[in-house]
């Protein structure tokens, strides 16, 4: 068989070029797309044997803002920007005086409710009032994660959605996607921001900042895979609600006695 | 296949090739790991710092055993020793490390126990206008065991 | 300051717009690259000889504004620099992550269909020519100089059936747009299946509109009689989709001020108090009611063609603000309303700033320069001073 020195190199480069590109298409398929067996083992934290759940007892809430502040402390979120990974709504139900029985209903959270509330309607015009906590739902089905085009935000195992800071591009879909206003954008990072659960403590066997700053127990949180914790049961004997549920975005934070009025 | 069709498909096949070579450089080890995300990322966010503590780490032998008995008796057991006086991770870990001063002024006590209409009815509320005469609350309140025996 | 530009309650993460003027131009920009092209391919596709002079120039335009496409986007970003990320790991949940991949292969199908359609004039320059220029031309022409006829044959069969993918893909590129804004079901203004079809509808609408007053403006420049017939040809499809266009978007607010759902008194209020004189004044009246009316006459109407010219620049001009008014009233429209339903907010535009109008001005600008250095390497007036026979 003859083969001459040109046809020599034009195979050598087929060879080399089919063999460079074709370890690279295989590696960018297939090895990196493989789930790993093991999750990340980190001072005996297993995040398989975890799944989190938070449970907001409307009624016990004060409006006292502490755990609004510990979260701003606990995650170094800037104090001078009205950026917020949980906040406090105060809902005020004031007395009908028209006659179309329309209800007025007068909503705020000055500053995320960090600095608590002062009355500013005179108490006999207002016939119902209460505080409502919020937080990221960190939703079973969340949109977020959904329109993250690069995938920089996800759901861990163990049920917490987290963003990625040195993934994110910043392109602020997810700000967009997220029904419940829980999501910000970190302007020094460049990147989008939320509440994490606050996942670098409760893998240590801490409770998140807000939960544990809550005077009142108006914020619970636990693991819905132990039956034994307060969450559990609640979520067993309580009724409850969720937030948006039409949405079908599965949120995990669950409400005691909403009113029709919270969205 | 005319000739300059041929040598465009190969120019474009060329990019095509050198698109999937940098790609699988760049592309982070750990993406895909767990899901479609950097599987990094989860360790690195378990990793950020802690900085409150806790309260139980406060009644340690040898530390604050006394005032932690007290307070943990009482009614406001319920309210964290950080949230008065600050966060104290560092000062856990290393005794030497100061604390911010605690917040005992009127306002503060306030924040949970002026009257407000929104909170539940129940909760104890005081009228600042009416109750104290602007004292500190821990002129006459012992913040750790806030009722008269 | 701040009180009035917020109403009732906004969730505190709210108090700043996330997208800006530049989201606003990003849509409008990709419609009128999928309109141009469309109108391109109603010669070559459909084999309307009325277009022909302006059908090669109508793939330059769209070449030239799909090159900045990307641009409003890049800038938009918190950290432009990992924006590559959405070639590389897409994630196709996401309806924006087909961004990059749809974007490419739109791209090389313009190039080719430019390229096969310009072949025959790039082969004769690099042969006649000497110097820089023939090395730019015999590279443009990857240095294969065949022109015979059967050669440009094969070329133009190639060159249709490029451009019958290249009709779903414009299609694709842009309705895909539309379904970025129309898949958030947190936004009630957004959420809804018509949206890729009424950007869509209205991209066509502004790309025919542009080519007709680019070409009417090449032709005023290069001191040259108007071809009246594809001018005129040009404006009966482009009250033709006008009619489709302004069916889908009555459509979409007929039908939702119908259902009236949870959200209707927020729509309402944004209607009203946010956005009822960009929507109903330019959006519809000046953007497509004046504009129909106008060019219905100029269908109507025999002879009188310097009237015609007039009545269908003025349409033309109108459709095109009408159309960014569009973009304007979905993107930034869209942001005003809270997703706690029971709020409003006001988008302030900044002049000098990363998001501001000035970068805003920079981007939709550039695209006509990039057309101006276009036009000079490939000329595409020998089509359009033919002698109309």
């Amino acid at each position: 068989m003859d083969i001459t020195r040109r046809d020599f190199t034009k195979i050598g480069c087929k060879i080399i070029i089919s063999a460079a590109s074709g370890t690279a298409i295989v590696q960018s398929m297939f090895t990196k797309g493989i789930a790993a067996e093991n999750p990340p083992e980190n001072g005996g934290y297993d995040w398989e044997k975890h799944f989190w759940g938070y449970v907001v007892d409307t009624r016990k809430c004060i409006g006292c803002g502490r755990c609004a502040n510990a979260c701003k402390m606990e995650n170094k979120v800037p104090f001078d920007e009205e950026v917020y990974r949980t906040w406090i709504e105060r809902y005020r139900v004031k007395k009908t005086i028209n006659e179309t029985f329309e209800e007025e209903v007068v909503i705020d959270s000055p500053d995320g409710g960090i600095e608590g509330f002062v009355d500013d309607i005179p108490a006999e015009e207002v016939k119902k009032a209460f505080y409502v906590p919020k937080i990221c739902n960190h939703c079973d089905n969340a949109p977020c994660v959904q329109v993250c085009p690069v995938g920089a935000t996800y759901e861990t195992k163990d049920g917490v959605v987290l963003v990625d800071y040195e993934y994110c591009i910043g392109c602020r879909y997810c700000i967009q996607g997220c029904p419940y206003g829980a999501r910000y954008f970190n302007t020094e990072k460049g990147t989008a921001d939320k509440c994490t659960w606050c996942y670098h403590r409760i893998t240590k066997g801490l409770l998140p900042a807000c939960v544990q700053a809550c005077p009142t127990g108006a914020r619970k949180f636990g693991d819905l895979k132990d039956n034994k914790s307060e969450v559990k049961k609640i979520m067993d004997e309580e009724r409850i609600t969720l937030l948006k549920p039409d949405l079908g975005t599965k949120p995990k934070v669950f409400y005691i006695g909403l009113d029709r009025e919270v969205k | 296949m005319q000739p300059h069709l041929k040598r465009a498909f190969t120019i474009l096949a060329l990019i095509i090739i050198a698109f999937i070579f940098v790609r699988s450089l760049v592309v982070p080890e750990s993406f895909g790991q767990y899901g479609w995300y950097r599987g990094d990322s989860v360790k690195e966010i378990r990793n950020l710092t802690v900085n409150y503590r806790g309260s139980a780490s406060c009644g340690e032998e040898n530390c604050h055993e006394n005032i932690y008995t007290v307070w943990a008796k009482d009614r406001h057991k319920t309210v964290n020793c950080e949230t008065c006086h600050g966060p104290a991770q560092k000062h856990v870990l290393d005794a030497r490390e100061p604390l911010m001063p605690a917040n005992d002024s009127r306002d503060y006590c306030g924040k949970c126990h002026f009257k407000r209409i929104s909170r539940p009815e129940a909760f104890p509320q005081i009228d600042p206008g009416a109750h104290g005469e602007d004292l500190r609350c821990v002129y006459c309140h012992n913040p750790h065991k806030p009722w008269f025996d | 300051m701040l009180e009035n530009l917020i109403w009732g309650y906004v969730y505190p993460n709210e108090s700043e717009i996330q997208w800006s003027i530049l989201i606003v131009l990003y849509p409008y920009i990709t419609g009128l690259v999928a309109g141009a092209f469309i109108a391109s391919s109603l010669y070559h596709v459909f084999g309307k000889k009325e277009i022909k002079p302006v059908a090669r120039f109508a793939l330059l335009t769209a070449l030239s504004f799909l090159l900045v496409a990307m641009l409003p986007l890049l800038v938009h970003l918190g950290r432009p620099e990992r924006g590559i990320e959405i070639m590389f790991t897409p994630h196709l949940t996401s309806a924006m992550s087909g961004f990059g991949y749809i974007f490419s292969f739109y791209l090389t199908i313009v190039v080719l269909e430019i390229w096969l359609s310009f072949r025959e004039d790039i082969v004769n320059k690099a042969l006649s020519s000497h110097g820089w220029k023939e090395l730019l031309y015999s590279s443009l022409a990857l240095f294969s100089f065949d022109i015979s006829e059967k050669a440009l044959h094969d070329d133009e069969k190639f060159a249709r059936k490029l451009a019958i993918i290249g009709i779903p893909s414009a299609a694709f590129l842009h309705g895909y747009v539309g379904f970025i804004f129309g898949g958030i079901k947190a936004n009630p203004w957004w959420s809804t299946p018509l949206m890729p079809i009424i950007f869509l509808m209205s991209a066509i609408v502004s790309g025919i509109a542009l080519l007709i007053l680019l070409y009417i403006a090449a032709m005023k420049i290069r001191k040259h009689v108007i071809d009246h017939k594809c001018l005129q040809s040009l404006a009966h499809y482009l009250w033709i989709f006008l009619i489709l266009d302004v069916t889908l978007e009555l459509l979409e607010i007929v039908s939702m001020k119908y259902a009236s759902r949870e959200d209707i008194d927020i729509i309402n209020r944004l209607l009203s108090d946010k956005i009822g004189f960009t929507f109903y004044g330019v959006q519809l009246t000046l953007g497509i009611f004046i504009p129909f009316v106008l060019l219905l006459m100029v269908s109507l109407m025999k002879n009188r063609e310097t009237l015609k010219l007039y009545m269908i620049s003025i349409s033309s001009i109108f459709v095109v603000i009408g159309v960014f008014a569009m973009r304007w009233n979905v993107v930034i429209g869209g942001q005003e309303i809270s997703k706690s339903l029971s709020g409003t907010l006001t988008y302030v535009p900044v002049f000098f700033s990363q998001e501001g109008v000035l970068p805003a001005l920079i981007i939709f600008i550039l695209p006509f320069i990039i057309l101006l250095v276009v036009t000079s390497i490939l000329p595409p007036w020998k089509d359009m001073e033919e002698e109309p026979s």
